[in-house]
């Protein structure tokens, strides 16, 4: 074990915990505000912090003086030549005009909305519609990459790369300081700059609130489990997050028997993984990896019936019995409908599923009742609504946590949000494929239909993974959303249906599952050849279904963003009429 | 239907169009298709009002209020225009060089149903023109929590020295006694236009212009 291995480690720990509880924390967040956002209300975004106009200049400055130095400062320390200097200058054309129209539409979006302050202000709003510049822009991308493609070789080619691979650098930084320094220079007019982040201050100033608060514990309480019940709540919650792989393995070089870390810059073969220098991106690699989830996630359930049980309150005992007894039927469920999975994967060990979904179809084709009725247990084990029976506020005031305060009760409500991390990351990875985006392997973008290769492009190692571990970030947001949609769109179920929708519907559901897959895989194992050929090219349209419905849903969301809003103004009431004679209600923007 | 009362008792026979008891199919008991249903209206709210907001194109609150979307009111950002006769905290008007056009009749605080109005009338001194002609307010207190918000004062004004076109509601303050406007705070307030003069003007006695007589008793 060496001095890198042990801060890899490290690192690796840290990364898993602070992913797990930012994205509890900002979920909390989101539950507020987009919970109001849904109800057509704005939400909590009052709390503020107050910044200096000098101290806000800086703090927007700062940084994008040091990325444009960086960039400039590496690209003129570090020559390169041939293809290297290709793809440099792709990346960095492709940087420069993304950073130019970013920065123009923002500007052009701020004087759209704020009105005109100034001589650029007034050029800016003189070219006209802002999502010009998004168009002009997603062209320009498109222009200088069939021209990168097109003029390979040729001599116009090499003039335009050596352009690119100059002034790419330049333009990009100078992007980058002139959106800071517009941004800063507008606060020129101002005393003061509130600082919301989005509402984001509110669940911090929420969470430093609970440190402070009282800590009650009841006089009869057992004082020792009244302590011990949250943190036995939260552990499990946050530990769980250990096995699971948050991107592929990752391999450094090695170089006389010590990992070499500037070797992550190659591209690596296809197929296969290193020999020496590897580090797998999981906390702990264990084999029995889903055995150990199911093990310490069901020690969760001891965690709300210590609080019930220790609060000497009769609500909160029937809280934690209640929490008991719903945990316990949808943990059944929970192991049951995997088992479908493990027999697919032929593993328990969470990084060999995900790479068996990599090399074959994401979990969600091969089972796909099985992802239905897992979501829907990890929603009932999470206790939140519509399954919050333990907590069940019009008949048992809060449940299993009523006799909580402060950080205790905070440590409660937080393992909850933990809870629903822990599942999205559970279900990403065994049914969406958790790192693995289609069509990018190990050595890059690689599109292939059965066995004809439509389109190659070689990624140095190191891009792949990074891609890979925002793919699995972005799975795990996107569950999470959908978590805080159902949160606020079911009405709360009653304690019979909860516990027949379980033992009576999901359990058999889960049975029945297991032995259709059982039956699926002895016909496909006793079939011929063309059969398995042919499914082995129904998994590869899988993966194009998947890129097909990715890049669609990224083509609607920016032609919704860009969609003109139409407003029906109508004076109904004095009040209308009067306020469009003075031209309409002062607005100010609220800090998103 | 008719009932016929002097028919014989009974079942009645009842005529009507028979309705068909609504079946519960495999969908409707499953529930999936209106959970998916109640989802795509949740998301199209998240979706529809968060880029609003982010683009900063909310709904006007009053004059797109019938739309959808957000229709709140960011107080104290942004405030609904009051209607311009709305009656709001108490003024009391200036006279040009700054003192209160008030007379101390006290008319207001006779028509005053809510007893809210207190005044402590005052004599100018030996030698000034209006002595023995008017008085002034010595003290001049509004209790803001009793007053009724009706009006009846400016109504019952004769000198147009008290009036409501403030256009500000009273605040949350912390205690009452802060609700107990004395008058140079009602002085300090101005009409929605900004200015504390009243449009009519007023003519000091011996003015020209001056309606009334003066101490000699000339017009």
């Amino acid at each position: 074990m060496t001095l890198e291995l042990i801060l890899l480690s490290a690192g690796k720990a840290l990364f898993m915990v602070m992913f797990g509880m930012n994205l509890a924390v900002i979920m909390t967040w989101a539950d507020r505000r987009q919970g109001a956002m849904i109800n057509d209300r704005v939400g909590p975004n009052r709390a503020v912090i107050w910044l200096p106009k000098r101290v806000a200049q800086a703090l927007v400055l700062a940084p994008a003086v040091l990325i444009a130095a960086a960039v400039v400062g590496y690209v003129v320390t570090h020559k390169v030549e041939g293809a290297p200097r290709l793809g440099r200058a792709l990346l960095f054309s492709q940087l420069a005009i993304f950073g130019l129209w970013a920065t123009l539409l923002a500007i052009a979006g701020r004087v759209a909305r704020s009105g005109v302050k100034n001589s650029f202000d007034a050029w800016v709003a003189s070219i006209g519609d802002p999502r010009s510049f998004l168009w002009l822009g997603l062209g320009a991308h498109a222009v200088t990459l069939a021209a990168a493609g097109l003029l390979r070789g040729t001599d116009i080619g090499r003039t335009l790369r050596d352009v690119g691979a100059s002034a790419g650098p330049a333009v990009f930084a100078a992007a980058v300081v002139g959106g800071a320094g517009y941004a800063a220079w507008s606060f020129e007019r101002v005393e003061r700059v509130g600082l919301r982040l989005f509402g984001l201050l509110h669940p911090a100033a929420d969470g430093l609130k609970t440190i402070w608060k009282e800590d009650f514990i009841p006089p009869n309480a057992d004082k020792f489990l009244h302590g011990l019940a949250p943190i036995v709540s939260f552990f499990p919650a946050l530990v769980v997050l250990a096995v699971v792989p948050f991107g592929d393995t990752l391999c450094f070089g090695s170089k006389a028997g010590r990992i070499d870390l500037t070797q992550v810059m190659r591209v690596v073969p296809r197929e296969g993984l290193c020999t020496e220098g590897a580090v797998p991106l999981q906390v702990l690699d264990v084999n029995v990896g889903l055995l150990y989830f199911f093990a310490v996630a069901g020690t969760g359930i001891v965690g709300a019936a210590l609080a019930g049980w220790a609060s000497d309150n009769k609500f909160s005992l029937l809280g934690g019995v209640r929490a008991a007894s719903q945990m316990v039927s949808y943990e059944v469920t929970l192991g049951l409908t995997l088992v479908g999975a493990m027999m697919v994967y032929g593993t328990l060990r969470v990084d060999e599923m995900v790479r068996w979904q990599s090399q074959n179809t994401w979990g969600i084709f091969v089972q796909p009742l099985a992802f239905v009725l897992f979501f829907t247990a990890s929603v009932a084990e999470s206790k939140r609504i519509p399954f919050d029976l333990p907590e069940g506020e019009s008949e048992l005031v809060a449940g299993y946590f009523t006799e909580y305060a402060g950080m205790k009760f905070a440590m409660f409500y937080f393992s909850e949000y933990v809870a629903v991390v822990a599942g999205s990351v559970l279900l990403s990875v065994l049914f969406l494929g958790g790192w693995h985006l289609p069509f990018i392997d190990r050595s890059g973008i690689h599109l292939q239909i059965g066995d004809t290769v439509l389109f190659h492009q070689t990624l140095s190692h190191v891009a792949v993974i990074v891609i890979g571990v925002l793919a699995f970030i972005g799975k795990v947001v996107a569950l999470c959303w959908l978590n805080l949609m159902i949160r606020w769109t079911l009405p709360r179920f009653r304690y019979d249906q909860l516990m027949r929708l379980s033992w009576r519907k999901l359990l058999p559901a889960s049975l029945v599952n297991i032995l259709v897959t059982g039956l699926v895989m002895l016909l496909i194992a006793g079939a011929s050849a063309s059969v398995q050929a042919g499914l082995k090219v129904a998994a590869d349209v899988t993966q194009l279904v998947i890129a097909v419905a990715g890049l669609s849903l990224g083509v609607w969301f920016v032609v919704f963003v860009t969609s003109p809003v139409k407003k029906k103004r109508i004076l109904a009431s004095t009040a209308a009429q009067f306020a469009a004679h003075l031209g309409g209600t002062r607005t100010a923007r609220m800090g998103a | 239907m008719a009932i016929n009362i002097n028919g014989p008792l009974g079942p009645k026979k009842v005529s009507g169009k028979a309705i068909a008891r609504p079946t519960r199919s495999l969908a409707v008991q499953s529930y999936v298709p209106e959970i998916a249903k109640g989802l795509g209206i949740t998301m199209k709210h998240f979706f529809v009002n968060t880029k609003e907001t982010a683009l900063g194109q909310r709904n006007d609150p009053v004059l797109e209020s019938i739309d959808d979307g957000i229709n709140c009111i960011s107080y104290p950002e942004q405030r609904r225009p009051y209607p311009a006769r709305f009656r709001g905290l108490h003024r009391l008007t200036h006279r040009p060089d700054g003192s209160p056009r008030c007379v101390a009749c006290l008319c207001c605080s006779t028509a005053c149903p809510a007893q809210c109005i207190h005044i402590e009338a005052g004599e100018y001194p030996e030698g000034d023109p209006r002595r023995g002609y008017e008085r002034y307010p010595k003290r001049f207190v509004i209790d803001e929590l009793r007053c009724v918000f009706c009006g009846f004062c400016v109504e019952a004004c004769p000198c147009d020295a008290i009036r409501m076109d403030s256009g500000m509601h009273a605040a949350p303050y912390d205690s009452r006694d802060q609700f107990i406007f004395e008058r140079e705070r009602l002085l300090s307030f101005s009409g929605r236009d900004g200015t504390f003069e009243t449009a009519n003007p007023r003519k000091e006695p011996g003015e020209p212009g001056h309606p009334g007589v003066d101490r000699t008793k000339h017009h």
